[in-house]
């Protein structure tokens, strides 16, 4: 059941992003739809880079903030292609939507369309994700560096600040990889008695993780003390590789997914930072409502991920997976709290120890 | 190798002619030897026993598909889909895995029967409707690409049972069983190809199908049925692969087609069917792989890696065809 209801709700959210399509400019009845009856919900446009796990994780979180405080989301996916995203905000500028979220395909894009909307004085923002633009109403961005700087320092106290590291990078010149990266290379510069032997990419990817870190085991026998991955996937990528080699050293990852704080619960990963998608995306779409009902709001709120290691785990492993529907029950609630206080990570997680 | 099997040979042994003759013949017996004498020489790891099982791991899900492929494109066709297939079956082996944990074969058989399901109907597609094979397989490559997405909800099947696991990391007579079903793959469809009826068939139909019909060959059976292998064989690359790293993305096997052709070409085989052998892609693919392994081990970065690579391609391509024109 509870997939065909999904399915419905896609093929709803298909049709009516087909409806604006159809209606083009002007037609403010454009996408009221089965909502009708609700007359004063907002109307907020949502464009995705694509549906990865994170951000279908995040739409869950949206769409249980916008039900508790009457919001229509508009919600399409761009396919990690620039031009699909380009045509879906003029889309939800042409039908004069309340506010407009992108979470961008590519940081140096949609300059057109961001100046659109604020022509027709339509907030924009973006989510998770950078644009290069400072037109823009409002950013709601996790920090990465910090992400980078926590994890290097966990995996540094587990070495005693002494020891051979390699480092699994992201596709090179994305963002996200870019300031990971340089949070690494920060908390590096305190410790030069560990060594980086070799950090290459594996594009965010465990199969490709699982390779590279198969042919550096080989490359430095017995050499490495540990794995620092900049994301939770390659980490658990070097895991497998080790195991087929038949060793067992510390790695640390960055995203808190499912696997991911498995890995931190068996202790075959030191920790993890959570970059809770649902939590995250949720405060961006908070922010676009208040921007839309023209409230005060913090247009910059930073997401601080929170270091998760086998002393908090269970709680994450709990609003991540176990306890899910609990944990959106009370989320609104949470959301709007955060807001108040600037913490838009604040998801009453105990402190690492 | 094959390519240039019908290089005739001098008839005095040790001869200048001689000599050159084989050189062409082993051409690319004869690259991989330097590649790997060079990584030898610059990195002491490479040739450790530990290495050369790193270097199999990793080769064992392209074996799969390289091997279906070889036989597609000896009949003259390609097919562009073992990518998308293999994120299919990955993705049903995942979430069988999920929904039934513990039953592992279920699982192996869920994914098979979907890889076969697929290649059959690429076969269909070509062999009954005619639908040139390039575009038979590209519409499979998009629409494969969409049901994997479609079986996980757009998200990557996550949280799988331990079990799940166990399919590609059992090892066997002290091998891995992927390497197991890439030894047992290359072995078997080696000695198909040259000494059974079957591997006749496809030769025939790949050289000339209206004389292998004239002949009594049933042309449209035999291009079914490699289509149905490479179908088969991607699903279970697929599975092998969702399985080692126990998670199920939906861009799982993104791209490995173009690696499987890149193998059977290297291999001296020609895209216009007939010619091709499965040692020579066994050969191709091994190269491939030792390049991948041997550029990491010289720490040379990921996208330098593709550049050399895409050169070895065409330079492979291009000794072929220059020592098929010497032949005239």
């Amino acid at each position: 059941m509870f997939r065909i209801s999904k399915l419905v709700t896609g093929v709803a959210a298909a049709g009516l992003a087909l409806t604006l399509g159809a209606c083009g400019a002007g037609d403010p009845t454009a996408a009221k739809g089965s909502d009708g009856s609700k007359t004063a919900a907002l109307r907020i446009g949502v464009t995705a880079y694509n549906m990865t796990s994170f951000i279908t994780a995040g739409k869950e979180g949206m769409e249980a903030y916008a039900k508790a405080n009457n919001i229509q989301l508009l919600w399409n996916s761009a396919n990690d292609d620039v031009n699909t995203q380009a045509g879906q905000v003029d889309q939800f500028v042409n039908a004069g939507v309340d506010a407009i979220i992108v979470i961008p395909v590519q940081a140096d894009s949609l300059g057109p369309q961001v100046e659109a909307a604020n022509a027709k004085g339509i907030p924009i923002l973006d989510v998770n994700a950078k644009l290069n633009n400072a037109a823009l109403k409002a950013s709601v961005q996790p920090d990465d560096v910090a992400a980078g700087a926590a994890e290097m320092q966990m995996m540094a106290d587990k070495l005693g600040g002494k020891g051979n590291i390699v480092v699994l990078q992201g596709p090179i010149g994305q963002s996200g990889q870019i300031d990971r990266q340089t949070g690494i290379d920060q908390t590096l510069k305190k410790y030069p008695d560990i060594k980086v032997l070799a950090q290459d990419t594996a594009n965010w990817d465990r199969d490709q993780a699982v390779n590279r870190m198969g042919n550096w085991i080989s490359a430095f026998n017995g050499q490495i003390d540990g794995v620092v991955s900049q994301n939770d996937d390659m980490g658990i990528g070097a895991l497998q590789a080790m195991k087929e080699a038949g060793i067992s050293k510390p790695v640390v990852g960055i995203d808190g997914i499912e696997d991911g704080l498995n890995a931190v619960k068996s202790g075959e990963f030191i920790g993890t930072m959570l970059q809770n998608g649902t939590v995250e995306l949720s405060a961006g779409l908070a922010v676009a409502a208040a921007l839309a009902k023209k409230e005060d709001v913090n247009t910059k709120p930073v997401y601080n991920m929170p270091q998760i290691t086998q002393a908090n785990v269970d709680v994450a492993m709990q609003h991540v997976v176990t306890k899910r529907s609990d944990f959106l029950a009370q989320l609104p609630d949470l959301t709007a709290k955060n807001l108040k206080t600037g913490n838009i990570a604040d998801e009453g997680i105990p402190a690492a120890s | 190798m094959s390519a240039t099997a019908a290089v005739p040979l001098p008839r005095r042994r040790f001869s200048r002619d001689w000599i050159v003759a084989q050189l062409i013949r082993r051409a690319m017996l004869i690259v991989m030897l330097l590649v790997i004498a060079f990584f030898s020489y610059r990195s002491l790891r490479f040739s450790s026993l530990d290495n050369l099982q790193t270097i199999l791991v990793a080769a064992a899900p392209f074996a799969l598909i390289a091997l279906g492929q070889t036989l597609v494109i000896l009949t003259g066709g390609i097919d562009l889909s073992v990518g998308s297939v293999i994120a299919v079956a990955g993705m049903t082996g995942a979430a069988v895995a999920k929904s039934h944990p513990g039953q592992v074969w279920l699982t192996v058989l869920a994914a098979m029967a979907v890889g076969l399901l697929a290649g059959a109907i690429n076969g269909f597609l070509v062999s009954r409707i005619d639908v040139p094979p390039f575009i038979a397989t590209l519409g499979m490559l998009t629409a494969g690409s969409g049901v994997a997405f479609v079986i996980g909800h757009g998200a990557p099947i996550n949280g799988l049972p331990a079990e799940f696991g166990t399919i590609a990391n059992t090892k066997v007579l002290g091998l891995q069983i992927p390497v197991l079903l890439m030894i047992i793959g290359i072995v078997g469809f080696g000695i198909a190809m040259r000494r059974t009826a079957y591997g006749m068939r496809i030769y025939a139909v790949g050289g000339n199908r209206t004389a292998a019909e004239i002949a009594g060959v049933n042309a449209r059976r035999t291009l079914f049925s490699v289509y149905a292998v490479s179908g088969l064989l991607a699903g279970i690359s697929g599975v092998m692969l969702a399985s080692r790293v126990s998670s199920g993305p939906p861009t799982l096997g993104q791209g490995y087609e173009l690696d499987a052709i890149a193998a059977v070409v290297i291999g001296g085989a020609s895209l216009m069917g007939g010619r091709g052998t499965v040692w020579g892609t066994a050969l191709g693919l091994l190269l491939i792989q030792t390049l991948n392994n041997g550029l990491d081990l010289l720490l040379v970065p990921a996208y330098w890696q593709d550049v050399i690579k895409g050169v070895l391609i065409v330079a492979a391509v291009a000794v072929d065809v220059w020592s098929v024109r010497r032949r005239a």
